[in-house]
């Protein structure tokens, strides 16, 4: 009796291990959710609606949430057509040499430290323009945009089955009707939920616009070729600072971008079965 | 009569090919701009760039002189630390949730992973700043330091909580959900056929995921790599708990850079020196190439498992 009783104690002893490493892996997030709403309801109450709409020298974040707004609707305008258009074509090519090379290079791409992007793109915008601009911030974005949307694009279409497009051949229409008017309609939800959980994730990034959007939190943004700031660029400068209140400031930032996010980030993960991030 | 085969080009290749041009060519524009700007650091210290120890930043160009290799130490040595952490989680992660939740919690589990994988890592980063490092420094390195003071290692008072430490630690809660993600999906692809083989003979389910974890392995490791590659590649939330500080030191509780945040903190004002931008383009490429082999090698080894799965 005894070693069995010895494997039946290891099996418990597995079950709880694993449960404890589980519960471990998903205490930070619960924490970080828990700690950024405690301290940042505080300085979002003190100061009332002002902090969403006023400058930085009301006490307010309203020029980084304009931003960040901005900056993700150029960054859409730029990236999604041209990602768009990549992920039909390695959808189309799955086995061509150029149809592999292209999904490998998005998937390259979607893991590229995106740090690079952002100094790239202050070598060949910021320099010659010899100015930060919301323009240079927006082109950094799209660049990390472009993957994510093209994969998106690729596995929604991917998942409509063969027939549609037999059926559409067999009635001779071109190959580009085939695709763009038969099999992206029929794909619209998985192409829209992945362009949405895409221009997600890109708004909240901060480092390809350190050196490129340049920061704007005292006026509200001029046009496009002038600096802007971002809520997450504005908390990354806000963290560094020595005085308290700043700290608060970034706590009450961090709160507005975090329900911006999960606001759009959980009914678009709800609708769908996988993401890729 | 001669037959004369022409280029093929629709109107689908028309509207799709300059759009994958577009991109291949920007990645190539990006490796150039690498290239030409970290040239003039290649050209005036040679390879010292990467294998030295010293940050000189003088208005006098001629006194100049900056090797990066603390940075690159910092970096190989946080993303350990974070696989380290990452691992064992992700691990326990995808049995628990593959073997043993049932369907609702495994639902809640996924999505929260995916919300971590999302996260922007700026919350990240003023997390790890405000609560992660004055926690380590409380509950991990003042009781080192108390209990153990007889590694020598460990005798000098850690001053602050900003180190690798906190770095590989904040890095490590970051990269797991991209290892699990990996991971879970390579468990759920293991053929249930081997599961009920293992079951029939009667083992335990603890024996049976060794055999499976087994069947995995080239997945897990693909998992380990890319996740390694997201861990040196991430810039903000490290530059802020990292300390920021030239230390070539296998201490986990000194402060340090990585080449990421090196290049966060210096670049904006290394335009006053003459030949600092260049090295930090230089320290670019070295992160260039770094995550461009790590991808590549994930991605092909992921592939070739998913292939003899399928099979």
């Amino acid at each position: 009796m005894y070693p069995f009783n010895l494997r039946k104690l290891k099996d418990l002893l597995f079950l709880v291990i694993t449960g404890i490493l589980s519960l471990l892996m998903i205490i930070p997030l619960l924490h970080i959710i828990f700690t950024v709403f405690v301290e940042g309801i505080g300085v979002i109450i003190r100061v009332g609606p002002i902090f969403v709409t006023g400058t930085l020298s009301d006490g307010g974040i309203g020029p980084a949430i304009a931003g960040t707004f901005i900056l993700t609707f150029l960054a859409s305008i730029i990236g999604i057509p041209i990602a768009f258009a990549v992920g039909v074509y390695a959808y189309e090519y799955p086995d061509s040499i150029i149809g592999r090379a292209t999904t490998a290079l998005l998937e390259i791409m979607l893991e590229f430290p995106t740090i690079l992007v952002g100094l790239f793109v202050t070598q060949i915008i910021v320099i010659p323009m010899g100015t930060y601009s919301a323009i240079a911030g927006a082109f950094s974005l799209a660049i990390i945009l472009m993957p994510y949307v093209a994969v998106y694009t690729k596995e929604a279409m991917s998942q409509i089955p063969f027939t549609f497009r037999e059926a559409a051949f067999g009635l001779g229409i071109s190959k580009i009707k085939t695709v763009f008017l038969i099999i992206a309609p029929i794909a619209k939800r998985g192409i829209l939920t992945g362009l949405l959980i895409s221009i997600a994730k890109v708004a909240g990034e901060t480092a390809p616009l350190l050196f490129t959007a340049g920061g704007l939190y005292q006026s509200y943004p001029q046009g496009i070729t002038n600096p802007v700031g971002a809520i997450p660029l504005l908390i990354y400068t806000l963290v560094q600072s020595p005085s308290p209140s700043d700290h608060a400031m970034a706590w009450g930032a961090s709160l507005v971008l975090l329900l911006i996010f999960l606001g759009v980030f959980i009914p678009l993960r709800l609708s769908i079965k996988e993401v890729k991030l | 009569m001669i037959k004369i085969k022409s280029v093929k080009m629709d109107a689908f290749d028309l509207i799709t090919y300059p759009a994958v041009f577009f991109v291949f060519l920007l990645f190539l524009w990006m490796l150039l701009v690498y290239f030409t700007n970290s040239l003039p650091a290649f050209q005036r210290e040679g390879l010292n760039v990467y294998l030295k120890n010293i940050w000189i930043a003088s208005e006098i160009p001629n006194k100049e002189y900056y090797g990066i290799l603390a940075a690159i130490w910092g970096s190989l040595y946080t993303s350990l630390i974070a696989l380290a952490i990452a691992l064992p989680l992700s691990i326990s992660y995808s049995i628990f949730v593959g073997d043993y939740l049932p369907r609702k919690f495994k639902e809640f589990m996924i999505i929260v992973s995916d919300i971590m994988a999302g996260l922007p890592t700026i919350i990240y980063g003023i997390w790890g700043a405000f609560f992660l490092v004055p926690f380590i420094k409380n509950w991990v390195m003042d009781p080192v330091y108390e209990y153990l003071p007889f590694i020598s290692k460990f005798s000098q008072k850690p001053a602050s909580g900003f180190s690798f430490l906190s770095a590989g630690v904040l890095l490590g809660i970051m990269i797991t959900p991209f290892i699990s993600a990996v991971v879970r999906e390579a468990y759920g692809m293991v053929p249930h056929t081997y599961r009920e083989a293992a079951y029939s003979l009667g083992l335990t389910k603890y024996e049976a995921t060794k055999i499976l974890m087994g069947y995995i392995k080239p997945a897990i490791i693909s998992g380990v790599i890319l996740g390694f590659g997201r861990a040196i590649g991430e810039t903000v939330a490290v530059s802020l708990v990292v300390g920021n500080a030239f230390n070539l030191s296998a201490n986990p509780f000194s402060p340090g850079y990585t080449i990421s945040s090196l290049i966060a903190t210096q670049y904006g004002n290394s335009f006053i020196y003459e030949h600092m931008t260049s090295v930090l383009y230089a320290a670019g490429l070295f992160l260039f190439f770094i995550g461009l082999i790590i991808n590549l090698l994930g991605i092909y080894l992921l592939r070739r498992w998913r292939k003899n799965v399928s099979l």
